[in-house]
């Protein structure tokens, strides 16, 4: 059972991603490429980064990182502490409210995100289906 | 965490009056051709505070675009107001919210108005918002729709810096509404509290208002659409209205709302018309996910049109007072409708309303969805 946030971790999401017919419909349309930013707070002591690139419905490709230098620069950037990311993984906040109650931050074109707002919580119900321990 | 929020609230018989005892000098009134015509816009001029002096703005389009905006800018800033008033339906007073944030910060791109951006407005002018129809709710909530320049799409545009600082609800401003107006904008209303009332983000506040809208509109409409100048009917109608503003401003719209957007960038038709066609389509939809929902909102309405379910219940409401429940009674062409069907459903899912809407649609089912009032 893989720890949040790892690398093993990562790998499993993506893979769960890859094969939800939900998401795949949901984010039909879109492109361009995101870095989950997981910040240190008292129970989790360094930043940790996962980018994905996204692109019609499909994971091309992903990095999970500690070192912010080995991130590739993305289009968005969804930031929140670890313990509000393994909220949002319990589903115990939503991922739009997040951004409206200041718990999480986003980086780039709101408008655009706002578009795909399906295919942003497909993202986080498949984060709730990866065994995490 | 979540948050309630409101504009400060006028209402009643002689509401408008509130306005002559407020401290602004120099005043915009946002409105369209046909309000000035009627003559609400003088009768509000005629409220304001003595000694001050007013500029109207009175031909803002409906559903305005950004240029719209932009092409009004500049009579506004060079009359440096220190109140801006929105007067008239939703496009008005969404037009209103839109020129209130750029007059004060002329550096922001209209797309900046989001919940990220921090505004810092009102170190010019403060904003109030005069509805003269009872149904879209603006006046309280934090949103402001803008049509592409095409109006292939509508924009919504959301900070909680565009809430007005008042609303003010005067019955005498919605007495001599035509019929059909009356009907299409209360069921927009019914909408947006039923949607309310059933939304993923639904809450404590936001079911109190939808409820208690739900009462007021299904209690008092069908009064007004007989008698058009009951004032008492008039006023808990408008009022009805502007708590199911407030419901969806504090926990948003559903599918129904996804879809009508759609329906309205496609067509061109009046947004209440739009949204109340799918209504009762959505709550069948949604009925396995928000039958407590439902319950309470079929309850609160006039027993003869209680149907032993909510969407039974409002096809019975909205047979009675004549809203369409087909596109063909909408005055839309079936094959075109038809043929639209992929484009309406691709537009529709861009909504925040599919993910809020207490059962979420897949591509297949919305489309369903839209073929089901053929």
């Amino acid at each position: 059972m893989p720890k949040f946030p790892t690398e093993e971790w990562a790998s499993e999401y993506v893979e769960k991603l890859n094969s939800n017919p939900a998401y795949k419909d949901a984010g039909k349309n879109w492109e361009g490429d995101i870095t989950f930013v997981i910040k240190s707070d008292d129970s989790f002591d360094k930043d940790a980064f996962l980018y994905l690139d996204l692109h019609h419905g499909e994971c091309r490709g992903s990095k999970f990182t500690v070192d912010s230098s080995e991130i590739p620069q993305s289009e968005f950037k969804y930031i929140g502490k670890y313990t509000n990311w393994i909220r949002l993984i319990n589903k115990e906040i939503d991922p739009i409210q997040g951004i409206l109650t200041g718990k999480f931050k986003l980086e780039g074109s709101m408008m655009k995100i706002m578009k795909f707002t399906k295919a942003a919580k497909e993202m986080v119900s498949t984060a709730s289906t990866v065994n995490t321990e | 965490m979540w948050f309630f929020r409101s504009p400060e609230i006028v209402f009643g018989e002689d509401a408008l009056s509130f306005l002559n005892g407020l401290d602004f000098r120099k005043i915009v009134i946002i409105t369209d051709e046909n309000i000035k015509k009627s003559g609400l816009a003088s009768m509000v001029q005629r409220s304001l505070p003595e000694g001050s002096s007013s500029l109207v703005v009175s031909d803002i389009p409906e559903e305005p675009t950004l240029a719209d905006i932009k092409k009004r800018l500049n009579a506004v800033s060079e009359f440096a107001p220190d109140l801006i008033i929105g007067l008239g339906g939703g496009s008005s007073m969404d037009a209103a919210k839109a020129i209130f944030a750029i007059y004060e910060r002329p550096d922001l791109d209209i797309y900046d108005i989001t919940p990220l951006v921090k505004l810092n407005l009102r170190s010019k002018a403060k904003l109030i918002l005069v509805p003269t129809t009872s149904g879209t709710g603006s006046e309280c909530t934090w949103a402001a729709v803008l049509s592409d320049e095409d109006h292939s799409r509508k924009n919504e545009l959301a900070s909680t810096e565009i809430i007005a600082d008042f609303a003010i609800l005067d019955p005498a401003l919605v007495l001599r509404l035509p019929p059909g107006i009356t009907r299409n904008t209360a069921v927009d209303a019914i909408t947006h509290a039923v949607e309310a009332r059933s939304s993923q983000w639904r809450n404590y506040y936001s079911d109190i208002f939808a409820e208690k809208a739900m009462e007021l509109i299904t209690q008092n409409l069908p009064i007004v659409i007989k008698d058009p100048e009951n004032i008492r009917a008039r006023e808990e109608v408008h009022i009805g209205a502007s708590m199911a503003g407030i419901a969806f401003s504090n926990s948003q719209v559903g599918l129904a709302h996804a879809m009508g957007h759609s329906l309205g960038a496609h067509f061109r038709i009046p947004h209440g018309i739009t949204v109340a066609l799918y209504l009762p389509q959505v709550v069948e939809f949604s009925e396995p996910d928000a039958r407590e929902s439902y319950l309470s909102l079929m309850n609160k309405m006039p027993e003869k049109f209680r149907k032993g379910n909510l969407a039974d219940s409002l096809r019975a409401f909205f047979s009675e007072i004549g809203q369409p429940l087909n596109v063909k009674d909408c005055g839309i062409d079936r094959k075109e409708y038809s043929g639209r069907l992929e484009s309406l459903v691709a537009l529709a899912e861009e909504s925040t309303g599919c993910v809020t809407n207490p059962r979420e649609a897949s591509s297949s089912e919305l489309r369903e969805l839209f073929e089901n009032v053929m």
